[in-house]
């Protein structure tokens, strides 16, 4: 199960992480980010250790997704080194998320 | 966030089947995903007065009311007939993006995909 962060956890646990870092912006009621849920927990734990792949509820924490940018949801952003790297929106296949890692984070 | 009354709920599943047959769309195979956006949707007209669509971010919801754009069916729902919220979906289960304006964010996630009904395909004019 993939761990969620928050606006007051995100600069610790994403930008100041060792290792890239993925993170799902959802919302309880957004259909399509029902259906990724699954894959996002999936992928999490795959990448135990060599990517951090965790969730934020843009509902609870308002913050990082405006700074972001962020609109449409759910949105998913790589982080290398504390700086996007790639960004996807909307409810894409495990197989495009599993390209998106090897070639922007572990290439 | 609590949970939409029910007379909500009802409203909003008549409304969902009379612009699935409006449309010639269908709902997505995966019950908890209409689910989902039901319960956004009529807890929005529950504590803001308007269908504003549940799966975008806003920085402030009643300023958003105001332009409109998102309220169900939205701009891209009238003008394209796609739906990011995988509400109104093609009998594959995936939002029609083929009306598309060419750099659209729904094309490059899905590619092209069919509408199923055509005929059915009434832009504003």
């Amino acid at each position: 199960m993939a761990a969620q962060v928050t606006d007051s956890n995100f600069e610790a646990e994403i930008i100041e992480s060792k290792i890239p870092a993925l993170v799902d912006f959802w919302a309880p009621w957004c259909g399509p980010c029902r259906a990724m849920g699954p894959v996002i927990d999936e992928l999490a734990a795959e990448y135990d250790g060599q990517v951090r792949i965790v969730k934020m509820n843009v509902d609870e924490n308002p913050g990082t997704p405006s700074k972001y940018g962020i609109r449409a949801i759910p949105t998913i952003i790589l982080f290398k080194d504390g700086e996007v790297v790639e960004q996807v929106t909307g409810a894409v296949s495990k197989s495009s998320i599993q390209d998106m890692i090897t070639k922007k984070a572990l290439g | 966030m609590s949970e939409p009354k029910e007379e909500t709920l009802h409203r909003v599943r008549n409304y969902v089947t009379k612009y699935c047959a409006k449309t010639g769309l269908t709902t997505h195979s995966m019950p908890e995903v209409t689910d989902a956006v039901v319960a956004g949707l009529a807890n929005h007209i529950d504590t803001l007065g308007k269908p504003l669509c549940p799966c975008r971010f806003y920085p402030d919801k009643a300023e958003e009311i105001k332009s409109r754009t998102w309220l169900c069916p939205c701009e891209d729902m009238k003008k394209y007939k796609y739906c990011h919220c995988m509400l109104f979906v093609n009998e594959d289960g995936m939002p029609v993006t083929e009306h598309l304006p060419e750099g659209h964010e729904g094309i490059a996630t899905y590619g092209v995909t069919k509408d199923p009904a055509p005929e059915k395909y009434n832009p504003p004019k």
